[in-house]
């Protein structure tokens, strides 16, 4: 889950990392109040999960006479569509210069990997495309509690050594907060020292309940409805309702849709090992969707027994024609139940997609 | 075959668990059936002392392995425990474990793995339905009935996207040496590089179907590092970008590690792609 700048900024200060004096506001008329501890020179930053948010006009910046005028006008805007819940009025920095750094996970080595570049700012992603060399990385191990000073020294190269412990408490943030993404850019160097002048941290979603966090904000409120069941779930805009189990044969099944020129309304994986009651939730969920009158089901059995399968499909009892492929554990059972009740079931995966495609409007 | 043959014993971590319980019955099954080892253990702290399906069970992997001698585990344990399990296992001494739990913190998985290297134990999973060679073993879920014995390897970042395959495999009679699932969460233990490797060193295996998925870029990294004959299959080219499809290594990020773009690089390698599921074995006779 993405946590907006203002929260990214409020761990990072407890981590040590320096950020600009700053109060969140949630109406325009609040930042008067604040303006004799932030200062006269202010920006405001809308507290919006968008890319590019600068350049969409979610940062303005202002002094103390115009600061009423442009709260009033940045939370009067949508940025990309979104609108202006919460603004972040911050003390404008004197910026020597902007630094990049970014710490992920790298899928390669399995491990976290620090990247850094000498020229941060919005330009950066376009930079690094069409120059690979302009940012350093680093990979370390995730049992280091820190990144060690040869790593630190490589990473850094030229730059300041000052950026260092900053950086270092980006790692600890980074692991102790479950992070698949902590960055900072821009970091700046100023003549007041160094500070975090933006923040973006993504927690791990399979590690939010343990970071205290009870509820999605990335998934809409039919997907969070959803992942209660245990299924992931994306909406479409198709007309073949979708539910198969495991990731990939659910993707291979709406691709197959596509080679045969249909049009899946989502993408329903029931997760492994669904039971009875889970396969019944998610017919009647996808059968729900308006346009859908056909639903493929496509279920392998490994963890999934096909038995529990098949009791589901008879007990959602849905309007929508349901066309069934299953095999694996159990089989026999799910396909006796089956067809006790008169569901069509067909031996492989083209042939139920294309029987669905029959009765697609 | 890879990783293991019929010799190989096994334990089941969290082996008093619903799938836990269910599957070891399984995976036994399949020992009698081809005369192998299979199950001969399981863990359950507090749960010493009894038995599931006849399968002894014991409170530690390290008092498992005072009373037998085997070397692969496969891992169960809910998703909060687990990363603490993978490196229990390693410290006994386990030189393969096999992680079936899904929704894994990432950073549990990091620490694993990287754990378990230290102690020379190598990770397959998590999030992956385990390994199968037909006719020699079977450790973890992967439905035996579908598969034949054959000399075509199979490595894949889904499960039941590789049943499908081996399916596919199966009917249009090719057999297949090994089948591993390697997991479908952005970090795994076994990458398609490492599996790819230990195929090309296994004279069974005259090709490999490698099965990708949209995120990252390890499918390519591991067709460029093996000289055996390769066919590959990309599932999510009709993937939404940003949306995390199911695995939550299944997302395109950035705009990077979607279908369309891989297809495109395999191709550009001259690898062949197949373009669904069913066009795999033809591909795999041109290339055998």
């Amino acid at each position: 889950m993405k946590l907006l700048e203002y929260e990214a900024k409020r761990i990072f200060s407890g981590y040590g990392i320096p950020v600009p004096k700053g109060v969140l506001i949630r109406a325009p008329e609040e930042i008067a109040a604040h303006l004799p501890e932030i200062g006269d020179s202010v920006v405001l930053k809308a507290q919006v999960d968008v890319g590019g948010r600068g350049k969409a006009g979610g940062v303005l910046f202002a002094d103390a006479k115009t600061a009423q005028e442009t709260a009033r006008e940045l939370f009067s805007r949508e940025i990309k569509g979104v609108p202006v819940g919460a603004t972040l009025v911050e003390e404008r920095l004197a910026i020597e210069h902007e630094y990049y750094v970014s710490i992920a996970i790298d899928r390669s080595s399995r491990q976290p990997v620090v990247l850094f570049a000498d020229a941060g700012g919005v330009e950066i992603e376009n930079a690094a495309r069409a120059d690979g060399s302009v940012i350093r990385r680093v990979v370390v191990s995730a049992l280091l509690r820190d990144i060690p000073p040869f790593l630190m020294r490589e990473l850094l190269g030229e730059a300041p050594k000052e950026l260092a412990p900053v950086i270092n408490s980006l790692y600890r943030v980074f692991q102790e907060k479950d992070a698949m993404l902590a960055e900072i850019n821009p970091l700046v160097t100023t003549p007041q020292g160094v500070y975090a002048a933006d923040a973006k941290l993504i927690v791990d979603d399979n590690a939010l309940a343990r970071q205290g966090i009870a509820v999605n904000r990335d998934l809409s409120e039919r997907e969070r409805e959803a992942e209660k069941h245990g299924f992931s779930y994306v909406e479409l805009d198709g007309s073949i309702g979708v539910i198969g189990n495991g990731a990939g044969l659910t993707m291979s099944t709406l691709d197959l849709i596509e080679f045969y020129n249909g049009r899946a309304a989502n993408f329903l994986d029931v997760g492994g090992g669904a039971d009875q009651e889970r396969v019944m939730h998610a017919v009647r969920l996808v059968a729900s969707m308006p346009g859908v009158n056909v639903i493929v089901v496509n279920l392998l059995g490994g963890i999934t027994r096909c038995d529990e399968v098949a009791k589901g499909i008879i007990a959602a009892a849905v309007a929508p024609t349901v066309i069934v492929r299953m095999a694996g554990t159990n089989e026999e059972e799910g396909r006796r139940l089956l067809a006790g009740c008169g569901y069509r079931m067909l031996d492989s995966m083209d042939l139920a997609v294309r029987a669905a495609m029959e009765v697609a409007p | 075959m890879i990783y293991g043959d019929r010799n190989l014993s096994v334990i089941v971590q969290n082996i008093t668990g619903r799938q836990g319980m269910f599957h070891t019955e399984l995976m036994n099954a399949y020992a009698r059936e081809v005369g192998g080892r299979g199950v001969v253990a399981g863990v359950a702290p507090g749960k010493g002392g009894r038995e599931v399906h006849g399968v002894p069970v014991y409170n530690t992997v390290r008092e498992a392995l005072r009373e037998h001698d085997a070397t692969a585990s496969v891992v169960f344990v809910p998703a909060a425990a687990a990363g603490d399990s993978v490196m229990e296992a390693a410290h006994a001494g386990i030189e393969l474990a096999v992680v079936i739990t899904e929704h894994i913190p990432i950073h549990d998985a990091m620490k694993a793995i990287a754990y378990a290297k230290l102690h020379d134990c190598t990770v397959i999973g998590p999030n992956c339905p385990g390994l199968l060679s037909p006719g020699e073993c079977k450790l973890g879920i992967m439905p035996a009935h579908l598969a034949r014995r054959g000399n075509v390897g199979v490595v894949s970042r889904s499960g039941t996207l590789t049943y499908e395959v081996v399916d596919e495999l199966t009917r249009a009679g090719i057999g297949q040496s090994t089948v591993v699932g390697i997991g479908g969460d952005p970090v795994i233990g076994q990458t398609f590089v490492d599996a790819l490797a230990r195929f090309e060193e296994d004279p069974h295996t005259k090709a490999v179907v490698v099965i990708g998925e949209v995120g990252g870029n390890l499918e390519e990294e591991g067709v460029r590092s093996t000289s055996l004959p390769v066919v590959t299959y990309i599932a999510g080219v009709s993937a939404p970008p940003e949306k995390r499809m199911g695995h939550a290594g299944a997302i395109i990020e950035g705009g990077e590690g979607d279908a369309r773009s891989k297809v495109r690089r395999l191709s550009a390698l001259n690898i062949p792609v197949a373009s669904r599921p069913s066009e795999i074995p033809g591909l795999i006779r041109e290339v055998l």
